[in-house]
């Protein structure tokens, strides 16, 4: 019940066509995005070219698929392999940070003159959330927390992330425990009376947000036992790590139990301009140990149908080893990976040249990418369009479109 | 003598030599008969070049290695050298021989990167060590396991004192240990955790080269002060100890915290450090310090992005080995093609 009051909330019905919209009342997949801020060296993990001038010092080795290789540094994804699929020909088009993290987050979209909304705001719109009724964006990151309007752009405040500093509830989240919930309802009864006459005469997307989020609060007040890590199993913090990185991954599986829609986990401090090869080995290891427990542990769960799981960063690494034995940005040829909903599993597809500096065959952007999530998460694009205040956009860049060999 | 004394007698100046090598190198050793200088690199070979006065005459390279060679030692009373690469492999060259083949060699002597080789005075034993945390001691004569032994952290740099008494890694978090090989123990340890950080997420820095003085006396260890991750900014930096008692009797900061890592530190026998740094292009010095004194008796810039030094035996020639290859991001073609990075050895005069 909650469910459908929450996309009630969400306005499902009032943007989409109705038969779409209860298509996807019914859709439960979920989304887990990893994402590396910096930008992981392809050639160092899913795109090794051993022994080539571009190469660096690491191995290839086999993984769970015959004939596919992955960098040495992610020994244990290599076991998982038989999950996952990688793309190893995506171009894109910023060798900037500033403008790359957005233009990757955002799916790089036509230019309409509005604000496109990263993946996890796009996914939060278009399916809502589970019937679990938990907040549709949850994102699991370092340092501070709170509630992130900016990932929504022109959709609107309401459809920004739930930010978890740390992996920690938001501020005073938890109710005081000499407040009794009695006292508690009481308060809320006053509030959305303040809230209500506050209203009056202004614009709603605005009082929707401030409502939603006080929504949001109360519906994970309920939930405090998401935030308990008391109760991971020893296993599973030796399984996943106890560094930052980690104790994430293992949240982030949770939070998917739980339900939420979409989550995100950022890693911060991947730009390895000098010292490249220690740096990845250093920081590789602390994303390939718990990636592959979550996704060995969302596939005994039954889960990794319905989880999509993305790992991607805004550019991959310079082929050439510059000076200070880095790797700069490079976007011209570079790897994302992906698992479970809707996508084919144990494959890699597209490829780099030999040296690994630009993609052989058909080069794929971030647009592509976003047509085959929403297709793999069971959203037609084509049949489908964000309404912003009567101007119709797609949800992801019109001249592009899924690609077909990385879905099932 | 005072660092006047000491500058007007060793001031290295560039000479015109200088040898260029179309790929990235990691160090150029005279060889002790000073007839070779021999160099590894980033494409699994060993380059030898023939020295004769001022000319240099390239030779065919040794070939067999799988990726980097990041290691490369004399052996003593011979004329061969080992190295060592990043796929495992440790191999002996005869490498005065008009086309080298390995005297020996274990492809898979480490589980993946050796980073440090090293050789026994008397020249009996080669020690290696990487990222597989096991210290192994080889017969040089015929690459036969005599011992081995698990050592705390990854491997970062080895060297033998030079009575042989002991052999002493580095390692990543800045730990120097001084092993009793016969027992395989640590008899103590010495502080370099100056030269690591973690850096938000990141293990940074490391002891990336140590050397002794000719009498054993003083341990030089190089590498970055205060290492940061992503640019890996920090200071040059050579600790150096003296080997007695432990104690640390200069620590040798040059320049700002963007000039890189000192990938080489040497003892020059009048007893002074010369040691080179590597940043980003155009970045790092090479200086020369007598640890008695407060500031280095020579610094210079003029040829940046330095990885190694050698002196030749004659006391008077230097082999500074530097890195070329441009950072930035993107693509840059040159006539449609996508560069790599080079290598350059000058050789510098006293």
């Amino acid at each position: 019940m909650l469910g459908a009051a929450a996309a009630g909330g969400l306005g499902l019905g009032t943007f989409l066509q109705p038969c779409v919209a209860d298509e996807l009342a019914k859709n439960d997949k979920q989304v887990l995005l990893i994402w590396l801020d910096g930008g992981m060296s392809q050639l160092e993990s899913w795109d090794p070219k051993p022994n080539t001038e571009f190469g660096g010092p690491f191995r290839a080795i086999p993984t769970s698929v015959p004939g596919i290789h992955v960098c040495e540094l992610l020994k244990h994804t290599a076991k998982q392999m038989h999950h996952l699929a990688v793309l190893r020909s995506v171009c894109t088009q910023d060798n900037s940070h500033s403008a790359g993290v957005a233009r990757i987050n955002r799916g790089d979209p036509k230019n309409r003159g509005v604000e496109y909304p990263y993946l996890g705001s796009a996914v939060a719109k278009l399916l809502g959330p589970t019937s679990s009724g938990m907040p549709p964006y949850i994102w699991i990151k370092p340092n501070s927390g709170g509630f992130k309007a900016s990932d929504a752009g022109f959709l609107g405040a309401k459809y920004g992330a739930l930010a978890l500093g740390d992996g920690k509830p938001p501020e005073n989240l938890l109710l005081n425990k000499s407040i009794s919930s009695e006292e508690d309802e009481l308060r809320n009864e006053l509030r959305r009376k303040f809230n209500d006459r506050y209203a009056v005469g202004r614009r709603t997307e605005w009082t929707d947000a401030n409502s939603y989020v006080y929504e949001l609060a109360q519906k994970l007040m309920k939930r405090d036992d998401l935030f308990d890590e008391s109760s991971f199993t020893d296993k599973d913090r030796q399984r996943y790590g106890t560094h930052e990185l980690g104790r994430h991954l293992l949240l982030a599986r949770r939070t998917l139990e739980t339900g939420v829609r979409f989550v995100k986990v950022n890693s911060y401090h991947w730009d390895s301009h000098g010292d490249n090869f220690n740096a990845s080995e250093s920081l590789i290891s602390q994303f390939d140990q718990p990636f592959a427990a979550l996704i060995e542990d969302l596939h005994q769960r039954s889960m990794l149908d319905n989880v999509l799981v993305i790992v991607m960063s805004e550019f991959g690494r310079t082929p050439k080893i510059n000076s200070h034995v880095g790797r700069d940005h490079w976007p011209e040829a570079w790897s994302i990976a992906m698992a479970g909903a809707g996508i084919r599993k144990g494959v890699v597809v597209g490829k780099t040249n030999d040296q690994g500096t630009f993609v052989e065959d058909k080069p794929y952007d971030i647009g592509h990418l976003f047509h085959t999530w929403f297709k793999a998460m069971g959203v037609p694009p084509d049949k489908m369009e964000y309404d912003n205040q009567g101007q119709p956009l797609p949800v992801a860049h019109d001249d592009c479109g899924p690609i077909a060999e990385l879905l099932v | 003598m005072d660092n006047t004394t000491l500058l007007s007698e060793f001031e290295p100046k560039p000479t015109k030599q200088v040898i260029e090598y179309e790929r990235q190198l990691f160090q150029a050793r005279f060889s002790p008969c000073g007839k070779f200088l021999i160099a590894s690199g980033y494409d699994a070979t060993i380059q030898r070049w023939a020295v004769s006065g001022n000319e240099t005459k390239r030779l065919s390279p040794c070939l067999g290695h799988h990726a980097w060679v990041p290691c490369l030692a004399f052996i003593p009373t011979t004329e061969r050298i080992v190295s060592a690469d990043s796929w495992g492999q440790i191999a002996v060259w005869q490498y005065a021989d008009e086309t080298p083949a390995p005297v020996w060699k274990n492809d898979a002597a480490h589980d993946g990167w050796v980073r440090a080789v090293a050789v026994s005075p008397d020249g009996q034993r080669i020690a290696s060590g990487g990222n597989d945390r096991m210290l192994r001691i080889w017969s040089a004569a015929d690459g036969k396991l005599l011992k081995e032994w698990p050592h705390p952290e990854k491997i970062f740099s080895l060297c033998f004192h030079p009575s042989g008494s002991s052999l002493v890694s580095g390692d990543l978090k800045g730990v120097i240990r001084d092993w009793d090989i016969d027992t395989a123990t640590v008899r103590r340890e010495l502080d370099a955790r100056v030269l690591y950080q973690l850096d938000k997420i990141q293990e940074c820095g490391g002891v990336r080269h140590l050397s002794f003085n000719h009498d054993g006396k003083r341990l030089a260890c190089a590498g970055q002060k205060t290492p940061g991750g992503g640019f890996s900014t920090g200071f040059p930096c050579v600790l150096v100890f003296d080997w007695d008692d432990g104690q640390l009797l200069r620590e040798m900061q040059m320049g700002k915290n963007d000039d890189g890592f000192a990938y080489d530190a040497i003892f020059h026998p009048a007893g002074f450090v010369m040691a080179t740094s590597c940043a980003f292009p155009g970045k790092g010095f090479v200086w020369c310090w007598t640890p008695q004194s407060e500031k280095p008796f020579f610094e210079s810039t003029s040829i940046p992005n330095g990885r190694s030094l050698s002196l030749h035996p004659d006391g008077r020639r230097i082999a500074l080995l530097v890195s070329k290859s441009a950072n930035g991001n993107g693509r840059v073609l040159v006539q449609g093609v996508y560069q790599g990075g080079s290598a350059q050895i000058h050789i510098l005069e006293f």
